[in-house]
Order: structure tokens, then sequence, then C-alpha cells
């Protein structure tokens, strides 16, 4: 048996053609959903990223403004605009491309934007709300990649044995407590556990987000397991390789994706995701009765 | 093997000591720690709570104020008190006594507390700072539950740790608490379909669902801990937990009790994170 490849650039393309339907209902009704990007010094990794998410934007037909600033900044000027663009009605979704240069404290920038419009989900607020199991919140970009790359595939939630390699704050540990809400069993796995295969060897799906080439081998993955490999690691020859030994998994697994081409593609979507419902939850919007105190 | 028990009042007490220690500094620094509790409409249970809350902070010596809404009160009303204690500098910890009148919001009245204030850890920020694994103030019960591991100096970094059940005030805490510290976390809940596979290997095992004899002896793995969370009222009046005392008893290393296990730690957890948010309001960290 040979797994089915999810073809993530097919599935995004799929889903922005969805949430391209909705963008243009929301233009019916006079609101066009729009990104803020904020990006700070002159990373050549960060200007990447930045310009793919303007394309997207474009693409799927949000607005989009890029609000540089240079490595010395201070923290002021950003904060200061972070709050024109929490008043900006224009603006849905506001983002601080990380990482920050160190002088700059992230959790204060990230504090800065409104809860409304935290479209990259990295708010204590929304990351608190996945604790809940609340709906209504900005998922993180990633792990709600790989939760739309399921159910895109049919691949059951409910009830099977998930097992999560790495606990980063931005992967592991949301898209941990977002599958639990799913009614999955669930298990982290992190750099400081014994026997990661007694674990992974359990898991009907398998996620991986250790940023460690070659970490998984066929002999850890149950046979018909889904194995969604969010590593994405340069290895010294210069290609990119996934935590997931691809070749001899893939005659196991029942599903598998490919690094690139797999969980990546997904990470950019779902931030337009986010900022259209940001939209659209600004154009239903009642006042609020009762002030959140964040 | 008889496991040795985790005494819940025997470790209540030593944190209570501890915390006087903690309050007496405090007192030096002319901060005396406030609690503020809200109770709305007549709730039997409620009030015992609330009664036994306040009567922990005068035996700690916090000072406590309790404030009384009718049951028929509105969001706006709730609000508006929440709104005057986040604002009060002699009040260092608020608590909304659940549950609420079904006309409010709870959820949302819950974030309206400021999360520095946030003594039951329920704020969303508060949830979502575990997540990023630098907890502020931690919910009451998996607060308890860490401090009983801490107390009997039971190793968590590199074990196998198993919480069945995953509500958001014990169960997905707890796993969150268990991961900072270096556990492999696995999270059962009813849906699990295989419950055994699961709590066979866990070296560390805690159980919060709400199941009476849940878990018996033959699914735990000799020498584990065993944390009881569960408290079940069953038809003749006996409580018990979830986990079958008896037979876990005799696998288990160390194992709470039901009553007098993790029960009697949530309220000096809530004296403790009260001391806590004093603390932190005067750069005390």
């Amino acid at each position: 048996m040979t797994a089915k490849i999810i073809d993530g650039n097919a599935v995004a393309r799929h889903v922005r053609a969805q949430w391209k339907a909705r963008v243009e209902a929301l233009k019916v009704r006079g609101t066009t959903p729009g990104l803020a990007v904020i990006i700070v010094g002159d990373n050549p990794g960060s200007k990447v990223y930045v310009r793919n998410k303007v394309k997207a934007c474009a693409e799927v037909g949000l607005h989009s403004e890029t609000h540089e600033f240079g490595a010395d900044t201070v923290e002021q000027p950003v904060i200061q605009r972070i709050e024109e663009l929490n008043r900006d009605p224009r603006i849905h979704g506001i983002l601080v491309q990380l990482p920050l240069p160190s002088h700059l404290e992230v959790r204060r920038l990230l504090g800065a934007i409104s809860i409304e419009k935290d479209v990259d989900g990295f708010h204590l607020y929304n990351v608190g709300g996945l604790v809940v199991g609340e709906n209504n919140i900005f998922p993180p970009c990633t792990p709600y990649g790989v939760q739309c790359l399921l159910e895109y595939e049919n691949i059951p939630i409910e009830g099977q044995n998930v097992v999560v390699v790495g606990a980063s704050n931005i992967v592991g540990k949301p898209m941990a407590l977002m599958l639990m809400a799913k009614d999955a069993t669930v298990s982290i796995c992190h750099i400081k556990t014994r026997d990661l295969a007694q674990y992974t060897i359990l898991a009907d799906i398998l996620i991986v987000a250790a940023g460690c080439p070659g970490l998984i081998t066929a002999p850890m993955v149950k046979r018909g397991a889904a194995v969604i490999d969010v590593g994405i690691n340069r290895l010294p020859d210069g290609r990119l390789s996934g935590d997931v030994d691809f070749e001899s998994v893939k005659l196991k697994a029942s599903y598998i994706t490919p690094v690139p081409g797999g969980v990546g593609p997904m990470t950019v979507t779902m931030l337009i995701c986010n900022t259209v419902a940001a939209a659209e939850r600004n154009a239903t919007k009642h006042a609020e009765k009762i002030p959140v105190a964040v | 093997m008889a496991g040795t028990l985790l005494d819940g009042a025997a470790i209540a007490h030593q944190v209570y000591s501890q915390l006087k220690e903690r309050i007496r500094e405090l007192h030096v620094r002319g901060v005396q720690p406030g609690l503020a509790a809200m109770l709305i409409g007549e709730n039997s249970a409620s009030r015992i709570y609330i009664r036994n809350k306040a009567q922990a902070c005068h035996d700690a010596g916090v000072y406590s104020e309790v404030h009384r809404l009718p049951a028929d009160c509105s969001d706006e009303q709730v609000y508006a008190t929440l709104n005057h204690l986040n604002a009060d500098p002699r009040i260092h910890g608020i608590l909304l006594q659940l549950p609420l009148p079904p006309q409010l919001d709870s959820e949302r009245l819950l974030q309206a507390i400021a999360p520095a204030k946030d003594v039951d850890g329920f704020n969303w920020v508060n949830l979502g700072a575990m997540v990023a694994g630098r907890t502020l103030l931690a919910p009451c019960t998996p607060l308890g539950v860490m401090t009983m591991l801490d107390h009997a100096r039971v190793p968590i970094e590199g074990r196998s740790a198993v919480v069945v059940g995953r509500s958001a005030i014990v169960g997905k805490p707890l796993a969150l608490m268990l991961i900072a510290r270096g556990a492999t976390v696995s999270v059962c809940s009813s849906k699990t379909p295989d419950l055994r596979q699961y709590t066979s290997f866990a070296d560390i095992l805690i159980v919060a669902v709400g199941s009476p004899g849940l878990v018996d002896g033959s699914m735990i793995k000799q020498g584990a801990v065993v944390i009881d969370v569960g408290i079940n009222r069953l038809p003749g009046g006996k409580l018990v937990g979830d986990v079958d005392f008896a037979s876990a008893s005799r696998v288990a290393s160390r194992i709470t009790p039901v009553p007098g296990g993790v029960g009697r730690m949530t309220v000096a957890m809530l004296i403790a994170n009260t001391v806590t948010a004093a603390e932190r309001s005067v750069g005390i960290t």
C-alpha cells in the first residue's frame, strides 16, 4: 500500500476559491476585507513571507497594506501604529511579522493588537479561547491549516488516537487543543519524551512539528496512519526536508503530506480565512454589552 | 504493595503555613491581600462555598468581602460590580461564584475580570498564558494537583502523564502545566475508545471525569502516582472519586483519597492565587 499524498497546494487553491466567494458577498455589502502587515527590520525570510501574504490577499480579493519600520525602531511608534490600525475601519486583520529584532518585546506588541483583529491568533485572549474550545476566535494559522487538510481529506478525528510531536506555543500545543475539541484522544510529545516510538506507533493521526529532519521513520508509524509533516528543514545540500522520512513512511501510511507542498501552502491560506472571518464578524457585530478586560 | 496516601488536608496545611510567611512579608510592605467574591442568587451550595472561602481568608490573614446581587440581575449589573472591583486597589483577587443564573453570560462575564485579579484563572488571557508556557494565575484545581505532586516530590520531567477528562477548568489546564514541566501528556476523555491502553502506561495518572469507579487497579501501571479529581455522590450518600480506591491503592505508589484529597487543596489555591496577585501588584514576582 502506498499513502495518498496530500497536495497542500491543491487544497489551498480549493479553500481560497471557497473564501473568494465569501469575499465577493462582503463586497456586495460594501466591505472589502483588509489586512495590515507590520514588518520591522529587513530579515530576508520575513520579507519573503510578507510578499507571499500580500500576493495571497490580492488573489482572493482582499485589501492589504504593509507597514515597514527600521530595524532600530523603538517600541512606541510601532504600538502607536497598531493602535491606529485597531481603529481603522478598512482594516480587519493585523499581524506583526515575526521574528522581531531582539530589543522589541514580542508579547507587548502582540498584546497591543485588538482581539477582534488578531488574525494570527497569537493574542493570549485568542489562545485562551482555544483552551475553552470557543469557536468564535482566530485559530493560529498553521494548526488551523492542518485541521483544514484533515477535514478536506475526510480523515476522521473523533475518537481517534492523535499524537502531536513538538510542543511549541504556535503549533504543537494549539494543535493539540483544537483536536481535543474535535473529540480526539491527544498525546503531546516533545524533546523530553523518553520513548517517542511508544507514542507514535499508537497514532491514527500523527502530526510532526519538531524541526528535526528524519525524526520519524517507518517503524515508528502505525500501518494506515495519516501522517502530517509540519517540519520544514533546510538540509546541508540545500534541499528542503520535513521531520518525516517521506520515502519509507509513505509505504506504511494511508495519507502523508510532502515537504514542500503539504502544510506550508495552507498557512497563508488560513491567514486569509481568518481575515475574511474578521470582516464578516465585524459586519454583523452588535454593540458589546460587556467589554473584555485585556 | 499499598500506595501511600497523598493527604490533601496535610498538604493544604503546609501550603497555608508557607502562605503565612508571604502574607507577613506583604504586611511589612503595608499591603493586605484582598479577595472580593461575587455571589448571585440563592444557590445554597454556592453560599456554602463562599462561606468556606471567606473563612479561609480570615484564617490566613487575607481581607475578604462578598458582593451579592439578586438572582434576576442583568449582565450589566454584574459587569458594573466587576468593573468597580477591577479598579479597587484594596482588592487583588476577584471571583465570580459559578454557576450563574441562566440569563447571565458566564463566559463573557469571566472575561470582564481584569486578568491580574482573576484568581480563579478562568479569564482567557490567563488560560492563553498557560499555553504560552508562562502561567500567571492558574485555575485552582489543576494548581492544587500540581502542588500535591510537588509536595510529594513526584518527578514530572520525562514522565508519562495521562489526564482523563479534558474540561477547560481541570483537564486541559493540567495537561498544559504538565507539558510545561516536561511530562509527555496524553489527554483522554469519554470519547476515548480504549482508555486502558493509555492508563496502563501512565507514571502519573490524573482522573477528572465525574464517573465513579471509571479507573480500577487493573488499568494502572505498578507504582504509578494516581490523582483522583472526581467527586461523586453515590445513591446511598457516600462520596467517591473516579478511581476505585480499594483496587487502585494496591497498585499505585501514591494515591489521593476522596474525600480528603484534591478537594482539600482548591480553596488553599484560591488564597495562594490571591497572595500571588497581591505580590505582583507591588512588584514581587
